[in-house]
């Protein structure tokens, strides 16, 4: 299941990129920034700004679900996904989120930027939800990809299965990007929904792995206020990579830019963290310094 | 109901309204008449030097409901009813409340009537100037009151809107070095970007700057009161004699007499002597062409809320005593008007809704022969002329007039460096500070030597490019002139002056002499300013003069053309970040360097836009019809905006036109009939309902734009014409190829190469209404023709339904829809077929442009909705620039404007990109993601494109003017957004960030 593709994207590894979104994911992260890419499934979604409300999908709707009444228009318990009313938008304020599409589809629409790709090193970049979840499809999206001569990247939660990744994915990947959010497991399952000792285990096979230069691995560390950026778990992050031998990562600043994209869905569960703003630069420099103290580059 | 009562209340009503206005404008021009006819102190404003200027002005409704006119003669006004069809003016308002409004409008606001089509004026535009200043005459106080107001009032929201036209110097922190050294660098070896200076290095730039945004400019008459009153005692149709003048050598005495009568002006602390005018920033003013325009103004120019002027009382009375009243009918609009009869596509053109044709201005926009200069000096090319009367014995006397003439003009320019010399001497007798009183000695000594001999360094060249650029200035309008290749003209003299010395030291410091002399070439170039009535200030956005220099490329004989010259002027362009010169660069890229383009990039991050870059072998593809000679062809440049003229050979007059293509749609759509201007102008294509399928529509659009790209060019000829007469340019003739040898004027053809250039407008805006049109009505047949002209007439007001499937489900020019660019390619095809086949008056081509200036707005704003969507009044897209909504991705327009056809675009294009740099980047990635936009468009075959590097200010902009602003793409960590999308308080988190981040 693919929830988008994103072209010009650079910020998701070196370059200009094309992102390949996937649908599904693992882990529950309560902070997840793309939450349309938890669940599997397809999912209708609802701009609110975008609407004419020219009545079309409420005459369309079999199941009644539709009302101005609901919170979010689309009653959710009452719709059945038949996704009629989609077709019927003339302004597409409703939208379906996530379809399926072959590795051929997507092959050829990453070709079309390739010259982009060509002058400033980029390439395409698999991002979710979790691509590794699709394990065979995945290998074969990024083998045609590779064949091309297009540079890729995976960018993961590192909850997979060491051994199918290695046989299926890695073989054509040229950096993988690897989230290291929360070390102490008993935290990584209250607000990721899972233990992370298989992400740990598969981060140290694969950094070793690296070492023959087949491709390339960089740790990431999202920071979200009170969860991943306190000095306890920077600091037990820092000491697991320096004695890996690792010397890079990447913190990646909290931004508030995501609610809007809950409330299309109709989720309200993560209003713990409304009214967050951009992490400030000191906080910033405070958490880079655990790092640099280790001499790790940030 | 009210039928049965015989004639309806509101019409009753009506008439009755009818009455009173009519009552109301009689007695309003008694009282004008009364105090024209009694008191001196009006009176005066009729009288010129050469006795009463007489005249009659006709005012009416368009259903004749009101219809008076006030006759001058003889130092008396009096009113008469009715509007005879003789009279000198007409101002037909289209309902009576235009006509109350007008009386208490300041003049500018009255052009503006005429813009918004509420006021139509007929006859000439000179006489209706004169008349709008004898309103203001009376009504001054008030109107100045009323344009105090308009300022405070628009200050508020303008300084937002406007901010990106306000200087704010961006922190230029960072330089990169450059990583490689082209093969044309011989000397700037450690680092061509030249990283190591900013501004503070050059004090003296930074105090030319300063003026540059401060100071007010101010309306020069030197020219126009020289000149006029040597044509009043030489006689400007006649000679003195009763024969007819030679216009060519008309002018070639009038304006030898100009260049030696004219101030010689050094400005303080310039490296380069010698001024356009005699002002700090002057306004030079051009009454052979549109210079009456501003004659309504001369009270209250100086007050407007756009670009005002400063300008004297003894200013005004000499302007309107003895200059403008000589010129009243000795203007190339006037010409045209009274030799062709006010033909239609004059009428046409004083609408502006269609068109605008710049030949009204000036016949400019084009390249002279530097290099001829440089080589042979003045007395060197008075010399190539002498000769050639001798070698041909055969010459006719036209050609002996026009080269008679060429020689006065090159002895006035001789006449004028000298004046130069002695005044620089004269002030360095008078300096007390010794390091500038040997730059005085040293500006005398070049003076004295140049223009009128060979040049042998770059001081001399820079100066006698300078003093001859004045001249240029001196014959006729400064519209589009532009420099050419300075850096490939100018290399050899630099090159010659590093060889001849010893240590690094000694080379360092000539290093940065030369980038200070071109930075004070620059600021030179910003010494004046065209002259804009205020309804250009509606039409162009207050451009400059447009004097665009290019770079780069490759050299006549087709080798890479990278210079040190080249990186010299980048980092002049850079450290000043001005709007003009207009710095062009050509990028070759099977010749140019990666290093080269990077650069380019850089210069485009730290000035926010600037240099455009021209993908240079897709240029010289579009002009292979002309089957120019290769070495010809690699020496184009940039002319006024974008568009290419070959170098010192061309008279390509390259704007000579702005032209809407919109209209024709909207004429198409119904029926011949231009909605806004309600004026049944075009052949009958037929109604909506009368189109059987697509083809048939599009046939119709193509019949619409023939009908007004004729009549376009019949104007541009006939004003071709006018130009001949009234103001040949022998000066200019002499220094373009071909004129010498025919001799005949570049105004009548004598050129080697001759065209006439035009920049047609909404090409996006047109393709995404033809796809709405071709996929909604003919394929899907959702909606009818008909349909969708009732809500193009309700502006989709009850048609939001409509209005939404056109934006979301049309794939549209710019979203990487085959179909859409098959559509476009075939618009540009007609279009350049089209103006292809006529001829101007020198004999040659009309080239097709798409680029806009800012025309697109004041078009915009004169067009109802489009079937595209765009919502009546709004602005059309610049230039070619595909609509933001086509696409998510920036890749996909970049990827369908580089898939038109260069063939049909051979007076170039304009494609907008706007670029925000994340907070997060390195000045290197900012530069690094710009280089691979350009690189991969170029690559796929691109033509022309430049960077917006957009700043917070813009952003706020966008919050005010959410519409306007729909394009602006935002880069947030992980992806882009586009800015007006966003809930408010996420905008200015943006902000924020910007302003805090870069």
């Amino acid at each position: 299941m693919i929830l988008e593709l994103k072209a010009n994207s650079l910020d998701d590894g070196p370059g200009i990129r094309t992102v390949v979104f996937f649908k599904g994911c693992p882990l529950s992260c309560l902070w997840c920034h793309n939450p349309e890419s938890k669940r599997t499934e397809a999912e209708i979604s609802f701009a609110a700004n975008d609407c004419i409300d020219c009545g079309t999908c409420r005459e369309i709707c079999h199941q009644q679900a539709l009302s101005k009444i609901n919170p979010f228009y689309i009653d959710r318990s009452k719709c059945n996904l038949c996704f009629d009313c989609i077709d019927s938008c003339p302004s597409q304020a409703l939208t379906r989120v996530g379809k399926t599409m072959s590795t051929d589809e997507i092959t050829d629409l990453v070709l079309k930027d390739k010259p982009f790709y060509d002058v400033s090193g980029g390439g395409v970049t698999l991002s979710g939800g979790e691509p590794t979840m699709f394990a065979d499809y995945c290998g074969e999206l990024l083998r045609k990809i590779k064949s091309h001569n297009i540079s890729t990247l995976v960018e993961t939660c590192g909850q997979f299965k060491f051994e199918t990744f290695e046989r299926l994915i890695l073989p054509y990947t040229d950096i993988i990007y690897y989230d290291l959010k929360i070390f102490p497991t008993d935290l990584h399952r209250k607000y990721c929904g899972a233990n992370n000792e298989q992400i740990l285990e598969n981060f140290t096979r694969l950094q070793k792995l690296s070492l023959t230069g087949r491709f390339s691995i960089k740790p990431r560390t999202p920071l979200i206020p009170g969860i991943t950026d306190t000095e306890n778990n920077l600091k037990l992050i820092a000491d697991f990579l320096k004695q890996l031998g690792v010397n890079r990562i990447q913190l990646m600043q909290f931004n508030p830019l995501w609610y809007e994209k809950e409330q299309k869905l109709g989720l309200t569960t993560q209003t713990v963290f409304k009214n967050q703003r951009w992490q400030d630069r000191e906080k910033m420099a405070c958490c880079e310094n655990i790092f640099k103290e280790r001499e790790i580059e940030v | 109901m009210i039928k049965e009562w015989g004639v309806p209340v509101d019409k009753q009503v009506g008439n009755l309204k009818s009455w009173t206005t009519n009552v109301a404008a009689r007695s309003a021009l008694s009282a004008m008449a009364f105090c024209y006819s009694n008191f001196d102190r009006f009176k005066k404003y009729l009288h010129s030097d050469q006795g009463w200027i007489n005249f009659s002005a006709g005012i009416k409704t368009e259903n004749n409901s009101v219809a008076q006119t006030i006759v001058f003669e003889n130092g008396k006004a009096r009113v008469k009813s009715g509007v005879a069809d003789d009279v000198t003016i007409q101002l037909v308002f289209v309902d009576e409340d235009s006509l109350k409004e007008m009386a208490s409008l300041p003049p500018n606001e009255i052009m503006n009537m005429v813009l918004k089509n509420r006021l139509i004026t007929r006859g000439s535009m000179a006489y209706l100037q004169l008349f709008n200043l004898l309103i203001s005459v009376l009504m001054k106080d008030k109107q100045i009151k009323q344009m105090r107001k308009q300022k405070m009032d628009l200050r508020g929201s303008a300084s937002i809107e406007k901010a990106e036209d306000t200087f704010s110097p961006r922190p230029q922190k960072e330089f990169l070095k450059a990583i490689d050294v082209d093969p044309g660098v011989k000397y700037l070896t450690d680092d061509p970007y030249l990283s190591k200076y900013s501004i503070k290095d050059f004090p003296r730039l930074v105090g030319f700057i300063n003026i540059h945004f401060n100071q007010k400019p101010a309306i020069c008459t030197e020219r126009a009161s020289i000149l006029t009153n040597w044509f009043k005692e030489n006689g400007f149709e006649n000679k003195n004699d009763h024969q007819p003048w030679r216009p060519e050598l008309r002018q070639g005495y009038g304006y030898k007499h100009l260049m030696e009568n004219r101030q010689p002006i050094i400005r303080k602390d310039d490296l380069i002597a010698g001024t356009t005018t005699t002002k700090e920033i002057g306004i030079p003013l051009y009454p052979d062409t549109h210079a009456t325009l501003i004659w309504s103004e001369l009270l209250t120019v100086s007050e407007r809320a756009l670009n005002p002027y400063d300008i004297s009382p003894e200013e005004v009375w000499e302007l309107n005593h003895r200059v403008f009243p000589f010129w009243l009918d000795r203007n190339v609009r006037e010409w045209v008007r009274k030799q062709y009869k006010y033909p239609l596509c004059q009428q046409l053109d004083e609408r502006f809704a269609v068109n605008f044709l710049w030949k009204t201005v000036a016949l400019s926009h084009t390249i002279i022969d530097y290099p001829k200069l440089l080589r042979l000096g003045a007395a060197g090319i008075i010399e190539e002329i002498k000769a050639e009367l001798l070698a041909d014995k055969e010459a006719d006397q036209q050609k002996k007039d026009t080269l008679q003439a060429m020689i006065l003009c090159y002895e006035g320019i001789i006449a004028y460096a000298r004046n130069l010399s002695r005044q620089a001497l004269l002030e360095a007798q008078l300096e007390t500070d010794p390091q500038r009183k040997a730059e005085l000695e040293r500006l005398s000594a070049i003076c004295q030597r140049v223009p009128e001999h060979p040049c042998t360094t770059l001081d001399e060249a820079v100066n006698a490019i300078w003093i001859h650029w004045v001249a240029v200035h001196m014959e006729s309008t400064n519209a589009g002139y532009s420099l050419g290749r300075m850096d490939q003209w100018l290399q050899p003299y630099f090159a010659a002056d590093i060889e001849k010395m010893g240590s690094s030291d000694e080379i360092e410091a000539y290093i940065k002499h030369a980038i200070e002399l071109i930075g004070c070439f620059y600021m030179r170039c910003t010494d004046h300013l065209p002259m804009t009535p205020d309804i250009g200030n509606y039409l162009f956005g207050g451009s400059s003069s447009d004097q665009a220099i290019t770079l780069g490329g490759i050299t006549p004989q087709g080798d890479d053309a990278v210079n040190d010259m080249t990186y010299i002027f980048l980092k002049v362009t850079e450290l000043l970040a001005i709007r003009d010169p207009n710095v062009n660069a050509r990028f070759n890229n099977s010749k140019n360097s990666v290093t080269y383009l990077k650069r380019l990039c850089e210069v485009n991050v730290n000035t926010a836009g600037t240099p455009s870059i021209h993908n240079d072998e897709m240029v010289m593809l579009s002009l292979a019809e002309f089957n120019y000679p290769p070495e010809h062809l690699r020496d184009w440049a940039a002319t006024g905006c974008v568009e290419p003229t070959i170098s010192g050979r061309h008279i390509g007059h390259t704007n000579c036109m702005m032209f809407n293509m919109v209209a024709a749609l909207e004429m198409a759509l119904f029926n011949g009939r231009h909605p806004l201007m309600h004026w049944d102008l075009g052949p009958k294509t037929g109604e909506p309902q009368d189109f059987a399928n697509f083809e048939e529509f599009f046939h119709a659009f193509c019949t619409q734009l023939a009908f007004i790209g004729s009549l376009s060019c019949e104007y541009n000829n006939q004003l071709g014409e006018a130009h001949s007469v009234i103001r040949p340019t022998p000066m200019m003739s002499a220094m373009v190829d071909g004129c010498i040898k025919s001799g005949r004027d570049a105004t009548k053809g004598g050129a080697l190469y001759n065209s006439s250039g035009n920049a047609c407008i909404g090409l996006a805006d047109i393709t995404d209404s033809m796809m709405a049109i071709k996929k909604l009505v003919y394929e899907d047949k959702r909606f009818t023709l008909k349909e969708v002209c009732n809500a193009l007439e309700n502006n989709f007001s009850g048609y939001e339904l409509m209005r939404s499937l056109i934006l979301k489900s049309v794939p549209l020019f710019g979203s990487g829809s085959q179909e859409a660019i098959d559509m476009a390619n075939r618009i540009t095809d007609f279009v350049h077929s089209h103006f292809g086949s006529q001829k101007n008056f020198r004999g040659g081509p009309y080239t097709t442009g798409f680029w806009s200036m800012s025309n697109h707005v004041a078009f915009g704003t004169l067009t109802g909705a489009l079937p595209s969507g765009r919502l009546a009044g709004k602005p059309f897209t610049p230039g070619l620039t595909p609509e933001a909504h086509a696409s998510k991705s920036l890749l996909e327009n970049i990827k369908d404007v580089a898939k038109l056809n260069p063939a049909n675009m051979n007076n170039n294009i304009a494609f907008n990109v706007k670029v925000v740099p994340s907070a997060h980047d390195s000045h290197e990635q900012v530069v690094n993601n710009l280089y691979s936009y350009a690189k991969a468009y170029c690559d796929l075959g691109g033509m022309q494109m430049q960077f917006n590097v957009v700043s917070s200010q813009t952003m706020r902009a966008a919050m005010a003017n959410p519409d306007d602003y729909r394009d602006l793409l935002v880069r947030i960590s992980g992806y882009n957004a586009y800015f007006v999308t966003l809930n408010r308080d996420l905008q200015m988190e943006l902000i924020e960030r910007a302003e805090y981040g870069l």
